[in-house]
């Protein structure tokens, strides 16, 4: 018997495999016919053998409960997204067009401000954002990159459009997820890959050494480039083990490097080596307790006055944060115009500010349709999505937006689409998005493919791994079907 | 402390540099197995020899007790913790006891967190023991170890030691770490020889009478059987049991893998390696020493020890291995073990 | 005004100190009320010092001393040149009306919404309604009253509060030091929607009060639309004049921290602060 169960419900929402008419769409129908072909059995078996993979390399990440600490392996589904090479083109082309125009709006925030000066963007909203960092207004950052790595959410609406959910530009994880899938499925599938040319993502390390390496002083031709991380206590620990190995750089803490006269040292069994560049894991509250967070045990002191004389390059500068506020999301569109006068290719959900005297009454008035999000948090941690929310957490979130309106946007709840995945012995839909990675060196190159992110619990919208996320392989492919 | 290189230019990274912290991990990780082997051994061995000396209502002179205390260094905290020093006082003590920082809990415990901080650097299944050795001590106490036989409790400790240190040997890459595991091991194997002989031997200085007798025999088997020498000795020195060819053999045998000059001999090697040592004369302090020691091994003979004084000899090779671990932590793994927390200095404006 | 000034910091540790991380904001402005004509920072123990230019065009020095120490000094010198008043433009009257049409009050959204110091709490806006009952007037008289309004409630207590102390701390006390004084009159100018910015500097006293300390000094300054920024001295409730020296300017003290950093070891012992500020007018033989 095959994996295809009779009633599989696409509901109202864009299906990934799926046509209008139950037909398999045409870039899904060499898996299809493979998958009619398993048995169940077989294919529960290659799922044992992942899982046990992933479970022996230690693909995990740490979930905090009551402040312990457990470490989970982060679920994936066998059933792969698919990307028609049309469809990644364009994807490809909005995403590289974004990151240009963020890059060049962070360097006119820090240096001339001509996007504030002529009222595109508001004084307020980008000096009261959380991670606008005054310390480095006028700074010349190396090469005037501000965004060396960008995760951007996109999402498809119910017609199956392609729209912008967030950028995460500072520490976006999930690389690692993306290239131990890819392996995962190599393994599970091998002929379903020949057969359909799927494109690789296994440059995703070099490309990323390749990038760091691009910012480093000029005074080496061999810069030591290190990736700080917080220690093994992050819940992307693994992550960062994993891409400082790939890179074949040294994993360091803030207690191994030490700053001397301006300049950044590890602490060797050979004496003080010097440090070029550092990709930081960090947040940027936390990197240095001189000038930032007092009493953070995870940075370095001196570690900016280095930075500030040039003696070190940092990946992502400090600063960055400031356009992944989402505040600041809702006027990308605007961004893209004014520096690059084009429209975005690839559009905003539609966003209300409650900062915004107008939103804000909207909001209030509307709360229990909309899905309200925190201005400054990750991990889906500061939202409600109000159709699915008690009274009691509609009324709690009405007080903190009437309290704190800076600090909260509002948007209309897309009907997110759905891929089939393997849900207790069945192939149920289930809502996905994707998160591509791209890094910005000498040139801007995007992965093609990405995380795709799966809500694994029925009905529910949040695909984060620490909320009960899974992920998926996600195939762009050289061809259209 | 190190001082900065003088080349202007930053020096290209070598391929495994090696984190002074990992170093230090590394280094701890490893002492601290070793030490829970030979306190698992050291318990293992004398409680069996007194069991075949003594009856189970039988009162143990209270020597027998503060030898195996005096050789893992824990008298005065024993006597602090418990009235009397019976055989479950003691297992206790330097089993499960954690406020003792030498009972094999606590080593394994120290083993495991140093192991935690560098799992990226060691295999999974080297993490994997650990950890189990670890939920195994965890999960056992005094009372269920006596009921089932404290026999199997040891020898349980020792094939995971054992199982670490060959899975080490397997899957750990022949690079900088490991000269690093090594010298923990061997510097702890080292100095934990010199004890068990120094407090048995101060401890059974033979009267005339007794040379020769049941029990001194069965005593200086329990020595060797500290050291799992039993039968490396016999096939050495053949049935003649005698104290001055114990500590021959312990002390100068240069094949027999816990004897003082084989263990010293090794590390002298990586030690030269750790420090970057390569011309015949020694830079470092540490190398010197080491250097020094290996000479007297090489050297003196069982009659010169015995002249100068066996205690006095073994003290000074213990504060020799002592000066020696000391001075490579020094040099090579200084990273701020102070976490304190840095002060901020503020002024208010009038 | 010709002023000289000295500004000694002393720190004392208990044992030793190293691995010392620093940002000082010692050196006096420039713009259209004073010139630096001179500008020395001597720290002891000695050391590298670089420099740049924050946010707000405060100067940054930042250094590090690695070894250890038991003491730190740091010494600013200075000579400044202040404009005289006579020569100094009157502040116009502008509306609150005004203010609002204006271009310029969004850039400077960050003077007159919550800062770290001063939250904009109902205490505070329920002040100013008291005060400014009578109806509202121009900005700067505005900002006068409300400032003159602090000095006639507050008392002058040093050791009533300390670094830390926020606005809203120092209103309920209704007393602590110029810090204190300048945090509360933003928090009041803040929440009559005026623009203000924190100042820290000196001021050469001819008139020391009882237990008033010489040390840096800290004081308001007001935007006013087709000015620029109007400044008030709520300790002593007058406008400041030629005899005040500016350092820095931010939203409030967290940005105008004249010495800050970290180091390990030995806790603090003791914190020593001397200023000395003198005219050097009598002695003025600048040539041009």
């Amino acid at each position: 018997m095959s994996i295809f169960t009779a009633g599989y419900d696409r509901a109202q929402f864009f299906d990934e495999m799926f046509g209008p008419a139950g037909e398999f769409r045409p870039h899904y129908r060499r898996l299809a016919e493979r998958l009619e072909t398993l048995p169940e059995a077989e294919f529960n078996h290659r799922r044992a053998a992942v899982d046990l993979a992933f479970l022996r390399r230690g693909v995990t990440f740490t979930v905090y409960e009551n402040t312990e600490g457990t470490e989970r392996i982060f679920p994936f589904d066998l059933i792969p997204r698919i990307i028609p090479a049309a469809e990644w083109a364009r994807i490809e082309a909005g995403l590289v067009q974004r990151l240009t125009a963020l890059n060049l709006f962070l360097n006119d925030v820090y240096h001339g401000q001509k996007i504030i000066k002529d009222k595109v963007v508001p004084a307020a909203q980008v000096f009261s954002a959380k991670h606008f960092r005054r310390e480095f207004m006028n700074f010349s950052v190396p090469r005037d990159i501000y965004v060396h790595m960008c995760g951007t959410d996109l999402i498809r609406d119910h017609e199956g459009r392609y729209l912008v959910l967030e950028d995460n530009l500072r520490c976006p994880s999930g690389a690692s997820y993306m290239i131990e899938n890819r392996a995962a499925m190599r393994r599970a599938f091998p002929n379903l890959f020949h057969s359909y040319r799927v494109r690789p993502v296994e440059s995703y390390a070099d490309e990323l050494l390749k990038s760091l390496r691009y910012i480093a002083p000029p005074r080496s031709d061999r810069p030591n480039v290190v990736l700080l991380t917080p220690g093994v206590a992050n819940s992307a620990y693994f992550e960062h083990t994993f891409l400082a190995r790939q890179m074949g750089i040294p994993i360091v803490e803030g207690r191994d490097l030490v700053v001397r006269d301006a300049r950044v040292f590890m602490r060797t069994t050979a004496g003080l080596v010097p440090v070029d560049v550092i990709y930081r894991r960090i947040d940027d509250d936390f990197l240095d307790p001189s000038v930032f967070r007092s009493d953070s045990m995870l940075g370095v002191s001196g570690l900016v006055g280095a930075y500030r004389a040039g003696n070190v390059a940092l990946a992502n500068p400090i600063g960055t944060g400031v356009a992944d506020d989402k505040v600041i999301y809702a006027y990308v569109p605007r961004i893209i115009k004014y520096y690059l006068d084009q429209d975005a290719i690839l559009p905003n959900v539609n966003t209300y500010l409650a900062s915004e005297p107008a939103d804000r009454k909207f909001i209030l008035e509307n709360i229990g349709r909309l899905v309200v999000k925190s201005a400054n948090e990750a991990g889906g941690y500061g939202m409600l999505i109000g159709p699915a929310a008690t009274a009691a957490e509609i009324a709690d979130f009405r007080t903190k937006v009437a309290a704190q309106p800076r600090n909260f946007i509002a948007q209309d709840p897309i009907q997110l689409s759905r891929s089939p995945t393997w849900c207790d012995g069945r192939l149920e839909g289930r809502h996905i998005d994707l998160r591509p990675y791209i890094l910005h060196g000498e040139k801007i190159v995007v992965t093609p493919g990405g995380l795709t992110r799966v809500a694994l619990r029925r009905g529910s919208l949040v695909v984060n791994s620490s909320q009960g996320g899974g992920s998926k392989d996600t195939w762009v492919l050289q061809g259209d079907e | 402390m190190s001082t900065i290189p003088r080349s202007a230019k930053s020096s290209p990274p070598r391929a495994g540099v090696m984190l002074s912290r990992v170093a230090h991990s590394l280094y701890w990780m490893s002492l601290y197995i070793e030490r829970a082997e030979n306190v698992a051994r050291l318990l293992d061995v004398n409680l069996q020899f007194l069991l075949d000396f003594h009856g189970p209502g039988d009162h143990i002179p209270e020597e027998h007790w503060g030898s195996i205390l005096a050789s893992s260094g824990g008298e005065e905290l024993f006597d602090e913790l418990h009235g009397e020093a019976d055989s479950r006082s003691v297992t206790e003590f330097l089993a499960f006891e954690s406020r003792n920082p030498n009972s094999i809990l606590s080593c394994v415990f120290a083993a495991r967190e140093n192991a935690r901080m560098i799992r990226d650097q060691i295999s999974s299944e080297m993490w994997e023991t650990i950890n189990e050795l670890y939920l195994f001590l965890k999960a056992r106490n005094v009372t269920e170890v006596w009921a089932d036989g404290p026999y199997e409790f040891f020898q349980q400790v020792k094939r995971y030691s054992h199982l670490f240190q060959g899975l080490t040997d397997a899957t750990y890459s022949r690079n900088e770490g490991w000269e690093f595991i090594q010298f923990g091991k061997l510097i702890e194997r080292a100095d934990k020889t010199t004890r068990i002989l120094d407090v048995k031997y101060h401890i059974l200085l033979p009267a005339a009478s007794d040379v020769g007798g049941a029990v001194d025999t069965a005593q200086w088997h329990a020595v060797l059987r500290s050291a799992s020498a039993l039968d490396a000795y016999r096939r050495f020195y053949v049935h003649e049991i005698l104290p001055w060819k114990v500590a021959d053999f312990l002390i100068f045998s240069d094949s027999f893998p816990r004897s003082l000059h084989y263990c010293v001999s090794q590390l002298d090697g990586f030690l030269h390696r750790i420090l970057g040592e390569n011309s015949a004369r020694p830079r470092t302090a540490a190398a010197r020493a080491a250097r020094d020691l290996l000479a007297d091994l090489r050297s003196l003979t069982i009659d010169d020890v015995l002249e100068r004084g066996l205690h006095e000899f073994l003290l000074d090779v213990q504060k020799s291995l002592d000066r020696i671990g000391d001075q490579v932590v020094q040099t090579t793994m200084l990273f701020p073990a102070d976490t304190a927390p840095e002060e901020h200095q503020h002024q208010q404006q009038q | 005004m010709f002023l000289h000034l000295l500004h000694r910091t002393t720190f004392v540790y208990g044992g030793e100190a190293r691995d010392s991380f620093n940002e000082v904001r010692l050196r006096p402005r420039d713009d259209e009320t004073q010139s630096c004509r001179q500008f020395e920072l001597r720290v002891s123990p000695g050391g590298p010092i670089r420099d740049y230019g924050d946010f707000y065009g405060n100067t940054v020095h930042y250094f590090d001393i690695a070894a250890g120490h038991d003491r730190l000094v740091i010494e600013a010198e200075s000579e400044v040149e202040t404009v005289p008043e006579a020569a100094r433009p009157g502040v116009p009257a502008v509306s609150l009306a005004a203010l609002m049409a204006s271009a310029d009050r969004e850039m400077y959204a960050e003077f007159f919404t919550d800062s770290r110091y001063v939250p904009l709490a109902p205490q505070l806006w329920r002040e100013v309604q008291d005060v400014l009952a009578g109806g509202r007037e121009d900005i700067w008289t505005d900002a006068c009253r409300l400032g003159g309004h602090v000095y006639g409630t507050f008392a002058y207590r040093p050791n009533a509060t300390g670094v830390s102390t926020r606005a809203t701390d120092a209103l309920a006390l209704r007393a602590g030091v110029c810090q204190d004084f300048a945090h509360v009159m933003l928090g009041l100018c803040r929440c009559a929607s005026i623009p203000a910015r924190y100042v820290s500097g000196y001021f050469l006293n001819f008139d020391r009060r009882p237990g008033e300390i010489e040390a840096s000094h800290a004081w308001v300054e007001v935007f006013v639309p087709g000015y620029g920024w109007a400044a008030y001295d709520p300790t002593h409730d007058r406008p400041a004049d030629e005899r005040y020296v500016k350092v820095g300017v931010g939203r409030d003290y967290a940005d105008i921290c004249p010495v800050s950093g970290t180091y390990r070891g030995a806790p603090t012992n003791a914190l020593n602060v001397e200023v000395k500020i003198s005219s050097l007018d009598a002695l003025t033989a600048v040539p041009g």
